[in-house]
């Protein structure tokens, strides 16, 4: 995996600023051989004991039928496992929807929360007065927890009674669509509501990346008469990706991990075509008291996404080639 | 297309500059409506914020929301926020720490196991930290972190983020400092605090704002460990202003705006050191 | 340092084997040590012995909140040895952490409960016993709604004490009805006289009862609905769902039809119909009794309160009961457990005072004093008490309720005829009930 990995970041082809990391480690050595276990030491106690720790314990869990506070938490092999996918089990059906909902968010959510952010981070970027106010602005939605966001649009976002729709009317268009409570609507504003309070986030990241690549780059390529896209295309793009595939692969990851947005605004609706994978593990650990099942979804969940991350990360290498 | 040109005068120029405001504005109104009308609601009274349609100004303007936030000794408003304060603070401190120094020994360093180390450690990123909730509370429990401030600041600092942000931003620093500082006979701890930290600023300033936040924002785990009143984090405790039955809207806005403000002025303050820092290309030349 | 030694040792022996590790941490909470639970204190009587501070946890987030607190100053004043102090949590965070806290030592003394979550919770050994607590109010079956009474009952002993019953009322805008014509003196008690309702409200351009899909408000209306045209959820001894009999589908149909008829808006939002109410903009909701004190906040809606109306063959209301219960505790403290029953025992006797929270306090004695008679919206709703229908008991119910609620989500969205979701609601709900029966065994 590390190899793969790797790939992001190591490029031989472009210049710097990655492209030392291919001889990364020649200056090592110097110090003794501890040295190293030593930088790693701190982080690796507390990943040690809050990273894997939970997923040995989780392991555990799952080949048992545990609950809290039950006396009674019978071995049950991979009964679990088993439930998540024969159909006549009580779980598959929503178990499998829940899935569907994850993937159906990520989708749609992903492309929209790695372009936008890009968008603005270009646009900030600029030197310009009031550049402050306008990233500050842009930012401001993610200062507010899921919680408080959640409230908002539910209310900003109701059928019958909301905003949105409000101004819709107003401006000639439908008054009436059901934002929270039908398809594809709910998608569409579980995306959108994302869009909004993270794209802030993902433009931080994107800001940072941009100070790394060199103006010198840009001006040799305005001598060679690259005009603003080919500039884009040629060193804009190139130095960003390193910072693209920690995006991409983040928001993935966020995407894929999302809870609090379809809890509060949609509250699954309709019927439970919006609760997504995580809400599900949470509700069956916590509301209905199978930590056991919970953590066996928990486990399946994280190879999915893991097969998906490597295909991120195979499909980047390809394109560097 | 991402540097101004100091050249190009004129006409084109100005064009592109009223261009450059226009999407500005037009995306600030998008990202700014819903705030104002967080605010706009926090200034309500009760009835007035449940009225259909509603009303685009607060008549009669009110304190309602605030004063409930701030008058009743049952929100201790300010508490929670301190103690959000306080533990997003000693969380990102901590992840820095210990992140920075993991990824350098992983992008920098040889040793025997680094490979699996870091394909350990990135692994972990696909496990949604949600889902290892109930293993996580057995382990906090077993240390009797439960309830104290140490439950809400250690825990998260295991996730992966950090040391796979650092690490890529480690890996695209230019290795020819380094050899020149080893020349000078500097140990890689003296290669790490003299020259690398100091040429990673905005990766670590950037990575110090986003730990701040997830921590800031993480509501689920608060909820389940936390449970004396006077202990809370916001978002626990904004979520007890939520009535069972209705929604007293001017109230938890009034939160929100409240607890939201310090955190945004922070973020206009340090958003130049986040984004710019010290330019590393600059230093290069 | 101590402390610091004590939780190196204890991870040590996490990370050496975690079978232990598990056993060590769940030694405290499992079902063997009652032994502080019936035997100690007097039921309540009295409590004599060293002070105790005792934690209680309810999930009382709105006005009600206030009036139990200060209920609790009242008794903290009266009571030197006891001090109750009061955390409140919104009650859906409240049930997922009282287990963890709990088995981590952090629970409370005292727990509310909603009466359909008794069996879940004293089935988990999370909380105690309280039959000699029920003998010392001398409470009895007759002073009870039966299922109120039996609700606080898992395996014949009883874990709670009833303090109050909370039905669904139908709350009726007057200004709106003026609007339409109608007297609003006189809300409509039968299935022809809303219907008709409804028509004229209609033509005065008023949607006039809004079909929520969510569980607050409309799921609680679709079972109510359905205990009124004769239907049940569940079989007798909670073995199987019946949601999806013949009158379930046409309880159901009727109140989909709301919609199809323009007499609802479609895709209602959570809370959208109660605030469409406040603000004049229907004309009827049927929503819990405790949504008294908050219209009482605003003064410029006038309303009115009365039993549901009678739609299908026989009148019934949905209906719930906040419960106190006692904790179990890692180390057991029989002062603290004799001082929590000393202060349900109080709470008890001043449910009248509760009922000023917007509930329906659960003695019988209380209700029919005159002072309960002078609280005239409460008081209003005390014949629902005698048809109302209260969530079943059994262990692990909860999820499959949320089969329930999601089953009319479909329906009222139009996702699915309501035959299709309620026959869908069953089949899972089938098997939900089998694996309760596994995990808690009966």
């Amino acid at each position: 995996m590390a190899d793969v990995i790797e790939v992001g970041a190591a490029r031989d082809d472009a210049p710097p600023p990655a492209a030392n990391a291919a001889r990364r480690g020649a200056s090592a050595g110097r110090t003794g051989r501890a040295t190293p276990y030593l930088f790693l030491a701190p982080y690796l106690v507390l990943f040690g004991v809050f990273g894997l720790l939970p997923i040995v314990l989780g392991i555990w869990l799952s080949v048992h039928q545990w609950d809290f506070q039950l006396p009674n938490r019978p071995f049950i092999g991979l009964d679990n496992y088993k439930d998540l996918f024969s159909s006549d089990s009580a779980i598959y059906g929503d178990w499998w929807e829940s899935v569907r909902a994850t993937a159906i968010f990520t989708v749609l959510s992903v492309p929209l929360l790695v372009v936008v952010p890009l968008g603005l981070a270009l646009l900030l970027n600029r030197s310009f007065p009031g550049r402050t106010f306008f990233r500050a602005i842009y930012f401001a939605p993610y200062v507010l927890g899921v919680a408080v966001i959640g409230l908002l649009w539910r209310f900003l976002l109701d059928a019958n009674l909301g905003l949105v729709n409000r101004l819709a009317g107003a401006v000639g268009l439908p008054a009436d669509t059901p934002w929270v409570t039908n398809m594809p609507w709910a998608w569409i504003s579980l995306v959108g509501v994302t869009v909004w309070w993270t794209s802030g986030f993902n433009a931080v990241i994107y800001l940072a990346g941009l100070q790394d690549i060199s103006p010198e780059l840009y001006e040799a390529a305005r001598m060679d008469g690259a005009n603003a896209w080919q500039r884009f295309r040629n060193v804009t793009l190139p130095g960003l990706r390193p910072v693209l595939l920690f995006v991409i692969t983040t928001t993935v990851l966020a995407s894929a991990n999302m809870f609090g947005q379809s809890f509060l605004i949609t509250q699954g609706a309709p019927g439970t075509e919006t609760r997504t994978v995580v809400w599900f593990i949470v509700e069956e650990g916590l509301r209905d008291n199978d930590a056991g099942r919970a953590a066996a979804m928990s486990i399946v969940f994280a190879l999915m996404l893991a097969v998906v991350s490597i295909a991120n990360f195979r499909l980047f290498r390809y394109k560097e080639d | 297309m991402t540097t101004p040109t100091p050249t190009t005068r004129g006409s084109a120029t100005a064009l592109r500059r009223v261009v450059l405001y226009a999407t500005l504005l037009a995306l600030a109104l998008i990202f700014l409506m819903p705030l104002v009308w967080m605010v706009i609601t926090s200034l309500k009274t009760y009835t007035a914020a449940q009225q259909i349609p509603p009303s685009w100004l607060p008549n009669p303007l009110a304190g309602y929301g605030y004063e409930q936030i701030l008058n009743n000794s049952a929100n201790p408003v300010l508490r929670w926020f301190l103690n959000s304060m306080l533990a997003a603070t000693l969380h990102s401190l901590l992840v820095l720490v210990t992140a920075s120094m993991a990824a350098y020994a992983l992008a920098r360093l040889r040793f025997r196991g680094r490979g699996v180390s870091f394909a350990l450690i990135v692994g972990t990123l696909f496990i949604p930290p949600t889902s290892l909730i109930i293993p996580n509370f057995l382990i906090v429990d077993q240390l009797n972190w439960i309830d104290t401030l140490a439950v809400v600041v250690v825990p998260g600092a295991a996730s992966a983020f950090g040391v796979f942000f650092l690490r890529q931003f480690f890996l695209s620093l230019p290795n020819e400092l380094e050899e020149a500082a080893t020349l000078d006979g500097a140990n890689q701890w003296q290669i790490f605090f003299r020259v690398v930290l100091p040429l990673s600023k905005p990766a670590l300033a950037t990575l110090a704002v986003l730990s701040f936040l997830t921590n800031w924002n993480d509501f689920l785990w608060p909820i389940f460990v936390l449970f004396s009143p006077d202990k809370l984090t916001l978002p626990p405790g904004l979520g007890l202003l939520q009535g069972s039955y209705v929604t007293d809207y001017p109230v938890i806005m009034a939160g929100a705006v409240l607890a939201s403000l310090p955190v945004l002025i922070l973020f206009v303050l340090a958003q130049r050191h986040i984004i710019q820092g010290v330019s590393r290309s600059g230093l290069k030349g | 340092m101590i402390q610091n030694d004590m939780s190196r040792r204890r991870l040590l022996g996490l990370g050496l084997g975690l079978g232990a590790a598990a056993s060590l941490t769940l030694a405290g909470c499992g079902g063997g040590d009652s032994s502080s639970g019936p035997a100690a204190g007097n039921g309540g009587k009295e409590y004599t012995g060293p002070k105790v501070d005792l934690k209680l946890w309810n999930g009382f987030t709105g006005g009600d909140g206030d009036i139990f607190k200060t209920l609790v100053n009242q008794f903290n004043t009266e009571h030197k040895n006891i001090a109750v102090s009061v955390a409140t949590y919104q009650w859906e965070d409240y049930y997922n952490k009282l287990p963890g806290a709990a088995s981590s030592g952090n629970g409370p003394d005292i727990a509310v409960m909603h009466m359909d979550q008794l069996a879940t919770f004293a089935a988990r050994g999370v909380i105690t016993e309280l039959d000699d607590v029920a003998k010392n109010l001398e409470l009895a079956e007759g002073d009870f709604a039966p299922t109120v009474w039996k609700g606080g009952l898992y395996n014949n002993k009883r874990y709670g004490i009833p303090l109050d019953m909370h039905p669904l009322g139908f709350y009726y805008n007057k200004a709106v009805m003026q609007k339409a014509g109608l007297d609003p003196n006189k809300p409509p008690t039968t299935k022809d006289e809303y219907v008709a309702a409804l028509a004229e409200l209609k033509k005065a351009g008023v949607q006039g009862f809004w079909v929520s899909p969510f569980q607050f408000t409309g799921g609680m209306t679709f079972y109510s609905l359905l205990n009124q045209w004769g239907g049940t959820l569940f079989d007798a001894d909670v073995a199987k769902a019946t949601f999806n009999s013949d009158p379930a589908v046409e309880a159901c149909t009727w109140l989909v039809d709301m919609i199809k008829q323009g007499y609802s808006p479609a895709n209602v939002g959570q809370d959208a119909d109660y605030l469409a109410f406040k603000s004049g903009k229907n004309a009827f909701t049927w929503n819990g009794i405790w949504q008294i004190n908050d219209l009482k906040k605003s003064p410029e809606v006038q309303w009115g309160v009365a039993p549901l109306p009678q739609i299908g063959s026989k009148p019934a209301a949905w209906a719930n009961s906040h419960n106190f219960t006692i904790v179990k505790q890692r180390a057991n403290d029989a002062n603290k457990v004799s001082g929590a029953k000393v202060f349900i025992n109080w709470l008890s006797e001043h449910s009248l005072d509760w009922a000023k929270g917007g509930q329906v306090p659960a003695r019988k004695a209380v209700r029919e004093g005159a002072e309960f008679k002078a609280l005239p919206e409460i008081s209003s709703l005390a014949p629902e008490l005698e048809y109302a229908a209260f969530p079943p008991a059994a262990p692990g119910l909860g999820e499959v309720m949320t089969t329930f609620y999601n089953s009319f989500n479909e329906a009222a969205l139009g996702k699915k005829s309501p035959k299709q979701a309620l026959d869908d609601g069953v089949a899972k709900a089938n098997k939900q009930l089998e694996d309760n029966r596994k995990k808690y065994g009966s």
